[in-house]
């Protein structure tokens, strides 16, 4: 067998695999079933590692198609589709799991759930890994609907406590409104053109769509990047989405589901380049997430609910990023964004199941700054959210900015610049409210949630030493990465023009973020109140979330409550109820009259029996 | 009209009166009883028709062994007469109704047939030849139908030993006998 | 010379069809059986009269097993009754009706 086509088959189907395991015969045995799940999925980056070096040599993308399904002249293939794009997305996928995975050892220790823990852990693993490498839309859709199967499984983890369940249930919903409309598209694509292979749209296949087919076409399937993404008008499933485990927020927030958005975008960058329209509306909708989610993360006291705004903040970001046809810039955002926003997930992680406690005060007060490498780690990360050289982030942001330079529209790269102020602002009130010591002094005995012993200790310390490494060094690669996804893209990175002052600029904004931050929490002195704060009506509308969340549930009530619900229930009542009784009366009256017949009132049967020989004799006879 | 006419007209109003007064009776013991003689006016015919062996088997099996069994059932079930109307009807009217078309259909094909015009003549089948053609020619029926009778015993067995634990005549103290 | 073979068939009509009417008209499980028995004489009485008629051997045969498919049908009949009777107490065939 070809050595590539085997590393892909490792690669996407061995966390299966772990899953059945886990389901149909591990599950009562935690220990095995953690291993079986780590084990596979480590088998899983081995061949993604491998896919990468030798596509890496190999400069071209790679596919393997057999036929699913047929019908007709429609024909559907499935397979595997290598090129640098979908490996780098597969590596950062199998990375990522196999990090938050061995970190959870230690997070999840205890738990009831831990068998069930790794399974859906598993589950969630192959889905994205296989969604990554789907060559056509019809397969990326299934593995997206898995990867949203897993992550509603994950998020109401714990299913016992409501707010999880609920949580569970919004992000379902809510990532299912964008499904929707992703599927609609691509139906739209499919009886049009008659295919759905992501090389042929990409190569211009799509052209064979009128211009407006074209592009709403590309707005249906961005419909479903909002949802998955958690852009603008489907943006609050994601702050709710941490009422699961904190790993399961790094898998989420980092490398798995809001990722599978961005990188479908990405995926499918030359077909919406087709569509300007599209690329505009996407644009928009990015800054907006973008800045919304800034502002909301102003005034956030929860320390992963901070977060939580940031990556959406950041994944609209890229989404600007790729619109203004920024392809590499977006994808190397994203990966370094993997990067770093999983350690920031994770450090927090470790600081929440230390002290119990996800607000940034009280945890503060409990002596976080004493969880050295946690707080270390995290620091390191922000930074490189901030956008601060030398760390990963940097590179990317910069390579952002210099695409959405490039792009003949200056508001986009201005929102660009406000944005990574903020982002350095909130990002950095978030560590100086951490370090700096409370007013009211540190709580004598910091109790700890729990002790817990060293090996646990060290699985949970391990994937946060990687990731820092990885956000301190992944910023050099940016050249080579370049160039490797240039060359399998099959399309040409724009002609950014060199703006020598753009990195200066978004430095500068950054450490101004960075200053202001430090000025208003930072030193000895400091108000410890943010500037947003100081308008109560302001500070209340980022805190209320722009009163998004009212404000759907306001046309909830209005649309469904008392439009649908109510037109449903009168016709449920006066027609659907009428009908079904009737035809189980008329259906119960006529089973008594049969019955008579069907009664076993055998001597009427038996003349019947004889009145028929003798009309068999009459006919037979005469 | 010879001996041999006059006998058979006697027979078949012995077996017919009989008969009918079987079908009518309301005690089932004077029914069996009527049929005994209903079966016995047979077994003599079948003695007119020149089958000697059958009119012994006519007696033995049918108004001997069946009859008897029949006798003995209705004893052990302590059967009175039975209450109500003897023909409800419900179910006499299209029993008549249908005993008419029958003898009708039967009449007219009766009348059609040719081969209903010929006089019987008399004639004896040997026990033995009867004996000798039966091994010879349907010795196959013959092993099929004692297979048959061996599945009659085994169902009648298994019927008949099953007791409803409902009333059973001990109390529900005494132990009861466990069938696999 | 006995009689014409239409008086034989004529006699076992009229036995068929008063074992009929009381299969059919008697409310009582033993009575339905004993018709089925009349029901079987007079096929037998036919059988018997058709093997003088052709002077041929088969008809008689033919009676002896009808002679052992009725004892094989009374001993299953009567026990389905014996049952039937020990779980009801009754021997109305309408009392039969349902299932279970």
């Amino acid at each position: 067998m070809d050595p590539i086509l085997l590393a892909a088959l490792t690669a996407t189907l061995t966390p299966l695999a772990a899953f059945g395991a886990i389901v149909l015969a591990t599950r009562r045995r935690p220990g095995l079933s953690a291993g079986l799940a780590i084990g596979a999925v480590a088998l899983a980056l081995a061949g993604a590692l491998f896919l990468l070096a030798r596509l890496w040599g190999l400069e071209m993308s790679v596919t393997y198609t057999t036929r699913w399904m047929a019908s007709g002249s429609l024909e559907i293939v499935c397979g595997f589709l290598l090129d640098p794009l979908s490996v780098l997305m597969l590596t950062v996928v199998t990375a990522v799991c196999l990090l938050v995975q061995v970190y959870s050892l230690g997070y999840m220790a205890g738990d009831p759930g831990f068998a069930r823990y790794y399974a859906f852990m598993s589950l969630f693993a192959w889905a994205m890994a296989s969604l990554t490498v789907a060559p056509t839309l019809l397969q990326l859709y299934v593995f997206w609907e898995l990867v949203g199967v897993s992550s509603y499984l994950l998020i109401g983890f714990w299913y016992a406590k409501f707010s999880a369940s609920q949580a569970g249930k919004k992000a379902f919903v809510m990532t299912r409104l964008g499904d929707v409309a992703f599927f609609l598209g691509l139906l739209l694509v499919l009886t049009h053109l008659g295919h759905v292979e992501i090389t042929r749209l990409n190569a211009g296949a799509a052209a064979g769509l009128s211009g407006h087919r074209l592009t709403v076409a590309a707005l249906l399937i961005f419909g479903g990047i909002v949802g998955k993404s958690a852009q603008f008008p489907l943006l609050t499933w994601l702050p709710d989405a941490m009422e699961g485990p904190t790993p399961v927020s790094a898998l989420l927030h980092s490398a798995t589901m809001v990722a599978a958005g961005v990188y479908l975008l990405a995926r499918l960058l030359p077909f919406f380049s087709l569509a300007p329209t599209a690329l505009t509306v996407i644009l928009a909708v990015g800054t907006l997430s973008m800045l919304l989610a800034s502002t909301m993360a102003l005034v956030s006291r929860d320390i992963k609910q901070v977060w939580a705004f940031s990556t959406i903040s950041q994944l609209g970001f890229m989404l600007m990023g790729l619109a203004a046809g920024g392809y590499v810039a977006g994808v190397f955002h994203l990966t370094t964004h993997a990067g770093f926003k999983a350690l920031l997930f994770l450090c927090s992680g470790v600081l929440i199941h230390h002290h119990g406690t996800n607000d940034i005060v009280d945890l503060s007060r409990r002596g976080a700054r004493r969880q050295t490498l946690a707080v270390a780690c995290l620091a390191v990360a922000a930074a490189a959210l901030a956008g601060l050289p030398p760390l990963s982030g940097f590179f990317s942001k910069e390579l952002l900015l210099a695409a959405l330079a490039a792009h003949p529209n200056p508001v986009w790269l201005a929102a660009g610049l406000l944005g990574a102020f903020l982002t350095a602002y909130y990002a950095f009130r978030l560590i100086f409210l951490l370090l700096a010591p409370p007013a009211g002094g540190m709580e004598d005995a910091p109790a700890p949630h729990h002790d817990a012993p060293p090996g646990v200790r060290g699985a949970m310390a391990a994937p946060l030493v990687v990731l820092a490494g990885v956000t301190l060094l992944l910023g050099w690669a940016e050249k080579p990465l370049a160039r490797f996804l240039a060359a399998g893209g099959g399309l040409t990175p724009t002609a950014a023009g060199h703006h020598a002052w753009l990195p200066f600029t978004a430095v500068g904004l950054a450490v101004a973020g960075v200053a202001l931050a430090w000025w208003e929490f930072g030193r000895r002195q400091a108000p410890r109140v943010g500037f947003a704060e100081r308008w109560p009506a302001l500070g209340e509308l980022f805190a209320q979330r722009w009163y998004l969340d009212h404000l759907y549930r306001l046309a909830l009530g209005a649309l469904v409550d008392h439009g649908a619900a109510h037109l449903c229930a009168q016709g449920d009542r006066r027609v659907i109820d009428p009908t079904v009784d009737g035809l189980a009366a008329g259906t119960v009256a006529g089973g008594r009259r049969l019955a008579v017949w069907h009664a076993g009132r055998f001597q009427a049967r038996l003349l019947a029996l004889f009145l028929v020989v003798a009309a068999l004799a009459v006919t037979v006879f005469f | 009209m010879n001996l041999y006419a006059v006998a058979f007209y006697l027979l078949a109003a012995v077996i017919l009166g009989a008969t009918l007064m079987a079908v009518t009776r309301r005690h089932l013991v004077h029914a069996v009883l009527y049929l005994i003689v209903s079966f016995f006016g047979s077994a003599l015919l079948f003695y007119l028709f020149g089958a000697p062996l059958l009119a012994a088997l006519e007696v033995i099996i049918y108004a001997g062994a069946v009859m008897i069994l029949f006798l003995f059932i209705v004893m052990m079930l302590r059967v009175g007469a039975d209450q109500g109307p003897l023909f409800p009807p419900r179910q006499i009217l299209p029993a008549i109704a249908m005993a008419a078309v029958y003898l009708a259909v039967a009449s007219l094909l009766a009348v059609r047939d040719t081969g209903t015009g010929g006089v019987l003549q008399t004639a004896l089948a040997d026990p033995r030849a009867f004996g000798d053609y039966l091994f010879r020619n349907a010795w196959l029926a013959v092993e099929i139908v004692s297979l048959l009778l061996l599945v009659a015993l085994v169902g009648a067995l298994v019927l008949g030993g099953r007791t409803p634990a409902a009333d059973t005549p001990e109390g529900p103290g005494a132990p009861r006998e466990v069938r696999p | 010379m006995i009689v014409p073979f239409g008086h034989v068939l004529l006699l076992a009509g009229l036995l068929f069809v008063l074992g009929m009417v009381c299969v059919v008209a008697r409310r009582n499980l033993i009575m339905i059986l004993l018709g089925v028995e009349i029901m079987l004489n007079a096929a037998a009485i036919a059988l018997v009269g058709a093997s003088l008629r052709w002077q041929a051997m088969e008809g008689q045969v033919l009676v002896l097993f009808i002679l052992a498919v009725a004892a094989a049908e009374v001993s299953v009949g009567l026990a389905l009754i014996v049952n039937a009777h020990r779980r009801s107490g009754r021997l109305d065939p309408n009392a039969f009706h349902r299932l279970g």
